[in-house]
């Protein structure tokens, strides 16, 4: 028996392993039949008592193919997950190879990388036209997985490789071509290492709302904010074998099931989870997260699956003529798109150019944003009545086209008037003092008696400063003694809760710590006295992926806060200067960010945008992306960017300043990206929580790992603030920072 | 308030240590009402602690950790079930929050001393400025708000400058102070306008670094001066105000501590004063009673005056709290006749509810006191705390005497946690040369010496107070 026979039979039991893996215990009967079929068979090759070899492995790879074929209808989406994670699945190496024509790693490759993790490459493909032959080069970044290789960290990117990612994007950029972004990742590792999980990746999200070339993205395992770190693109493909979603479906059931400390949850509860959080292919295709489903071979790709490579090298060249068609203001364009999009089509054999002009690449920005910006609509329950709807959009109507009036043409012009004045004011004056100098106007004043002066009463208006907060926790109605959790420390007496909730404003006397205070703590004594106006109040957290009992739990939280949603946007006054609000409140279900909140989020960076109103996220805290809605849920995160880098580049200022525990999905993208972020002090930022940090990496988190200092130490956040001080320490950065557009500069 | 009409039914808790402790007790004693003492490890020798053990009784006497913790002062009072706290001086006497707290907690106790928010308003310094201003009271010339401004800080410094130089001030000081300072913390003198800017420039950046507020306060630095107070009491309808006459606590050490106290403030019938002294000590009595009025003071209090050379005086703060030198005033005043006046015992008892009883009229003064501290320090040593074990503290009782102190008998070492007061001596005389007289034979007579660890013997300011007994209410 030859050796390449050998390798067939391997091969086989290879793909039965693969088979036993991704089932895992299920069907069973399948499994049986086909190792006692290739048991007898390399049995009977061992004893040599084979006749037709070849014929007879050809028909045990028939078998095989048809039981596989018929396994892969029943296929769930737990089965998918395993499918993902399975050494023997495809990787971004193996893509490369067989995608591409020739590819050469950069930024370092196998072990010798920053990121093993990450494989960047530039790559090329061949195509023709007619006779000629031409090149394409493209940029294509991904996670790498490996065949198991533990130094690739199951594809889990540290920070400093998703920064690598970013910089290869910005070559891309440089250089015009596209880029082919390739998601093979459970997630992002948690760690908070220069520069940080989540600072990293919402730079990462916000350089790609931005990029001016054609990006492509493939999901194969899109694991929330891992994925998002790369997969903001103008086409989004996925693997019909692969998930898209906000959490694993074993850290869903880890939070379910209420699991602590490394606690497995059971089987059956993460099946459910895999289940109920909707993250296939074709459920994300309905949510239109995705644009297309590329079909694997049955049971998942392969690096044997060379048909499948070829079917990818289509859709992703597909996909990119159709970005670059789309970008074009040319004629015919829904006709060059059929035309590819037909079957049996090779569009190797059908050239395009990919370079794009200016104004190609600001269309390109734009409609890739606009596209984002119009998903998840749905996801969020929206209660306004119709008339206050309609209202709204008249007023829209009426209002951008006459603020763009005063703003672009009025007030520059005004500002060439006022400076005329002013000098013709100036030599007035000067006139004038020529004039009246003969008759001796001005001059010295007398000396008064100063001792009157000197100790009589004079006025003062900020007279009445006992009366500092105008709203005080209730909690302050305790006769409680508090300890404070610096206590053994810094040897904090204990504090009285009156004192403590009230006039401390919930800060430690002796150590300055922070204990949380309620959100309309902030509302009430950051802003001026009645100058808060809330708006879209009537925008509800919603259950779009209607997983069983979250109903309950969203009615439940409503009831506790009073609140729709766990975002409120309202317009307040800050010594007088306007300002557009949106606060996420860690009361409201620990903060979770869902389409609800995105859409009031997203809408008030709009409303903010059109007013030249100044922009402030105040988190009183987030826990992420709630998972419940699943990829609702995480879409927020390139969709609020988006908005934000809008309103940013428009002039805007965009300010973030985070309390109490803010981590996950929202740090690592819309709140992660601002130029100005502050903290209040003894807050907690980082990408993800301790609990989740020794779950996923097994790693132990040294305390105070996420303290609001550290992110100041790695550049993260801008300042720490006293609570007490926020209000003047708004005013004072109003005052000196902020972007060229504002109302009232 | 408090449905308890009678004295007896109520517990005070008496939150301090020392001499001021086994006064509070005493008082207590005499007014038959039941109290409950604290001490701390470091104090188990003192005599407050066995007067407790010996007269409080069931609940009369707790073991804490310390002195500054309300919380476990709140637990003591809820075990011995005190319905009033009283806080003595220093510690919690004048901190309005635990005030507040005493009053305001589920179990509501009396707090003796004046409300928590006559304290809260008299303990800021600027606040009170204000009040006084507003009723015509003198205070010290400069401004009486946080000035924010810096060509304003210079206009008001130059006034200040000028004014001092109509007023013939020869070397003219302006005093730069943060306005949210305090303690000394902030404070800065100029004697050059020119220097001004960069004085002002470097408080206001100090003040914007330690406090978050930028404002700072200009006034005259007044270098020659008497420190006089006017001891005010009153009851809890705050409607009439007394007051227990006047001191004189101008003998102090160099870090500002009082050392001997006289009453009255002056004594023109045998002292020459470049100024009418006796109008003087009525303008500032009468000032301070408006002010209580005012505010609607209702406790014991003191008023705090600085006296200039020229005989003007000014308004320097209030005291919301029983001090030290209270007994100096009470062995000189008469109520309707009566001597053994008490001060501790009117703040208990008016404290407790009690109306006064008595108007200005029925107070009379007769003679002249003067208090010495008696401290373990070395005066000539810029007065530098002496610690080490008392072996000795004796003195001739005469009628003309009382002493106050915790330091028991036997051998008493000093504990370091605490101020050095060890002895409080109050000696009357029905005028000042004979005062003098009985105050050096009280010192002759004192017996007191001790040791420390390095052997050596103990110092004492008994030499500095024999010298200052000389030059009383000289100015």
């Amino acid at each position: 028996m030859d050796n390449l026979f050998q390798k067939r039979i391997q091969s086989l039991t290879d793909r039965l392993t693969y088979i036993q893996d991704i089932f895992a215990g299920k069907q069973a009967d399948s499994v049986a039949l086909l190792q006692q079929k290739l048991d007898e068979f390399t049995d009977r090759i061992n004893h040599n008592n084979i006749e037709k070899p070849y014929e007879e492995v050809v028909a045990l790879e028939d078998l095989f193919k048809e039981v596989e074929s018929r396994l892969d209808i029943s296929i769930t989406p737990l089965d998918k997950v395993r499918i993902v994670r399975h050494p023997q699945r495809i990787s971004l190496r193996d893509i490369l190879e067989n995608v591409y024509d020739n590819f050469t790693e950069v930024g370092g490759a196998d072990e010798y990388s920053l990121d093993p993790s990450f494989v960047m490459a530039r790559a090329v493909i061949n195509r023709r036209r007619g006779k000629k032959r031409y090149t394409q080069s493209v940029m294509v970044i991904g996670q790498e997985k490996g065949h198991g290789a533990e130094y690739r960290n199951g594809g889990s990117a540290k920070p400093w490789g998703n920064a690598k990612a970013r910089q290869f994007m910005r070559v891309a950029e440089t250089e015009g071509i596209p880029i082919h972004s390739y998601i093979f990742t459970p997630g992002s590792y948690p760690i908070e290492d220069y520069p940080g999980a989540a600072q990293q990746i919402a730079r990462n999200i916000y350089c790609m709302a931005g990029l001016k070339v054609p990006v492509i993205t493939v999901i194969s395992e899109g694991g929330s904010g891992g994925a998002e770190a790369i997969g903001l693109a103008d086409r989004r493909l996925m693997l019909s074998n692969g998930y898209y979603s906000v959490i694993s479906p074993e850290g869903a059931a880890a939070i379910e099931g209420r699991c602590k400390g490394g606690e497995r949850p059971p089987q059956e509860l993460v099946e459910r989870c895999a289940f109920n959080l909707k993250i296939t292919a074709e459920d994300n295709l309905r949510f239109g997260y995705i644009d297309k489903i590329i079909k694997e071979p049955p049971l998942g790709a392969r690096p044997y699956h060379f048909d499948f490579f070829r079917q990818l090298r289509q859709e992703v060249v597909r996909a990119t003529d159709e970005v670059v068609i789309s970008a074009k203001l040319a004629p015919f364009k829904s006709m060059r798109t059929a035309r590819r999009n037909k079957p049996d089509v090779n569009l190797d054999e059908m050239y395009l150019s990919w370079a794009l002009s200016g104004s190609e690449k600001r269309r390109l920005c734009k409609m890739r944003g606009d596209k984002f910006l119009a998903l998840s609509k749905n996801a969020a329950v929206d209660n306004r009545p119709f008339l206050a709807k309609a209202m709204h959009r008249v007023d829209d109507l009426v209002t951008t086209p006459w603020m763009q009036f005063k703003y672009e043409f009025y007030r520059k012009h005004q500002r060439k008037i006022h400076s005329l004045l002013e000098q013709l004011d100036n030599e007035w004056d000067v006139f004038k003092g020529w004039i009246g100098k003969p008759f001796g106007k001005g001059g010295v004043k007398s000396k008064e008696d100063k001792s009157s002066e000197l100790m009589s009463l004079s006025t003062w208006t900020d007279e009445h400063k006992h009366n500092k907060w105008n709203y005080l926790s209730p909690r302050y109605k305790i006769d409680q003694a508090v300890t404070c959790p610096n206590a053994s420390v810094y040897g904090c007496p204990d504090l009285w809760g009156p004192d403590l909730f009230a006039e401390f404003a919930g800060v430690c006397s002796n150590c300055g710590h922070h204990f949380p205070m309620e959100p309309e703590w902030y509302v009430r004594n950051v802003f001026d006295k009645d100058s808060v106006l809330e708006f879209n109040s009537e925008i509800e957290s919603g259950n779009p992926l209607e997983y069983p009992g979250f109903d309950k739990a969203v009615k439940a939280a409503q009831e506790k806060t009073g609140c729709k949603s766990g975002c409120m946007t309202f317009e307040a006054r800050i010594d007088g200067t306007k300002l557009v609000v949106a606060m996420l409140m860690g009361t409201f279900r620990g903060g979770s960010f869902g389409a609800a909140e995105g859409y009031k989020f997203f809408v008030s960076a709009q409303r903010a945008a059109k007013n030249r109103y100044p922009f402030l996220a105040y988190v009183h805290g987030t826990a992420g992306i709630r998972i419940q809605e699943g990829t609702h849920g995480v879409i927020q995160m390139p969709r609020c960017t988006i908005a934000v880098r809008r309103y940013i580049e428009n002039g805007g200022l965009y300010m973030v300043c985070y309390d109490t525990n803010s981590f996950a999905g929202p740090v690592a993208s819309f709140l992660g990206c601002s130029p100005y972020q502050f903290a209040i002090r003894s807050s907690n930022i980082g990408f993800a929580g301790p609990g989740v940090i020794k779950s996923t990496t097994g790693v132990d988190v040294a305390p105070k790992y996420h303290r609001c200092y550290k992110g100041l130490a790695r550049g993260h956040i801008q300042a720490i603030w006293d609570r007490r001080e926020m209000r003047n320490n708004l005013i004072q950065a109003l005052q000196t920072i902020g972007g060229r557009n504002l109302y009232y500069r | 308030m408090e449905t308890a009409t009678s004295l007896k039914d109520h517990r005070v808790l008496v939150g301090n240590r020392g001499e001021i402790a086994i006064r509070i007790m005493q008082a207590c004693r005499k007014l038959g009402t039941a109290f409950t003492a604290i001490f701390t490890p470091e104090d188990q020798e003192s005599a407050h602690v066995s007067f407790a053990r010996k007269y409080g009784g069931d609940h009369g006497l707790y073991k804490v950790a310390s002195y500054h913790d309300a919380n476990e002062l709140m637990a003591v009072a809820d075990v011995a079930g005190c319905t009033a706290v009283h806080p003595g001086y220093g510690f919690f006497a004048e901190d309005f929050r635990f005030a507040r707290r005493v009053t305001k907690r589920d179990r509501k106790m009396i707090f003796i001393g004046p409300s928590w928010k006559i304290i809260r308003e008299l303990g800021d310094k600027i606040n009170t400025k204000r009040l006084a201003r507003s009723l015509g009271v003198p205070t010290v010339p400069g401004s009486d708000r946080p000035i924010y401004d810096e060509m304003e800080a210079e206009n008001i410094a130059e006034d200040v400058f000028d004014f001092q130089l109509q007023q013939g001030v020869a070397h003219p000081l302006v005093l730069v102070k943060a306005s949210a300072g305090g303690g000394g913390m902030g404070i800065e003198e100029v004697d050059d306008i020119d220097q001004f800017r960069s004085v002002y420039r470097r408080i206001r950046n100090y003040a914007a670094r330690q406090f978050k507020d930028e404002g700072v306060l200009i006034e005259q630095r007044i270098t020659d001066f008497n420190h006089l107070e006017v001891q005010v009491v009153s009851d809890r309808s705050g409607k009439n105000p007394v007051h227990f006459g006047t001191r004189n606590c101008s003998i102090q050490s160099t870090g500002r501590q009082k050392r001997l106290e006289v009453a009255p403030g002056f004594d023109p019938s045998v002292i020459d004063y470049s100024f009418d002294s006796k109008k003087v000590l009525q303008d500032i009595v009468q000032y301070s009673l408006t002010m209580a009025r005012e505010v609607g003071y209702d406790n014991v209090g003191t008023w705090e005056w600085i006296v200039t050379r020229k005989g003007e005086p000014f308004l320097m703060e209030v005291n919301t709290r029983i001090q030290v030198e209270n007994g100096v005033s009470a062995s000189i005043a008469r109520i309707k006749g009566r001597d053994q006046v008490d001060l501790l015992e009117e703040q208990i008892r008016t404290g407790l509810g009690e109306p006064l009883g008595y108007s200005q009229e029925d107070i009379s003064f007769d003679g002249v006191a003067l208090e010495y501290r008696l401290i373990a320090e070395s005066p000539e040593n810029n007065f530098t705390p002496w610690v080490g074990t008392i072996d000795r503290l004796r003195w001739k009782e005469h009628p003309w005497l009382s002493v106050h102190t915790q330091v028991p008998k036997s051998a008493y070492i000093i504990p370091t946690e605490f101020d050095p007061n060890l002895a409080l001596a109050i000696v009357w005389a029905p005028n000042l040369e004979e005062l003098k007289k009985r105050g050096l034979e009280f010192l002759d007579e004192l017996v007191l010496y001790g040791h420390n660890n390095a052997g050596d013997s103990m110092q004492n300011n008994i030499a500095f107070l024999k010298e200052k007994t000389s030059s009383i209410l000289k100015f």
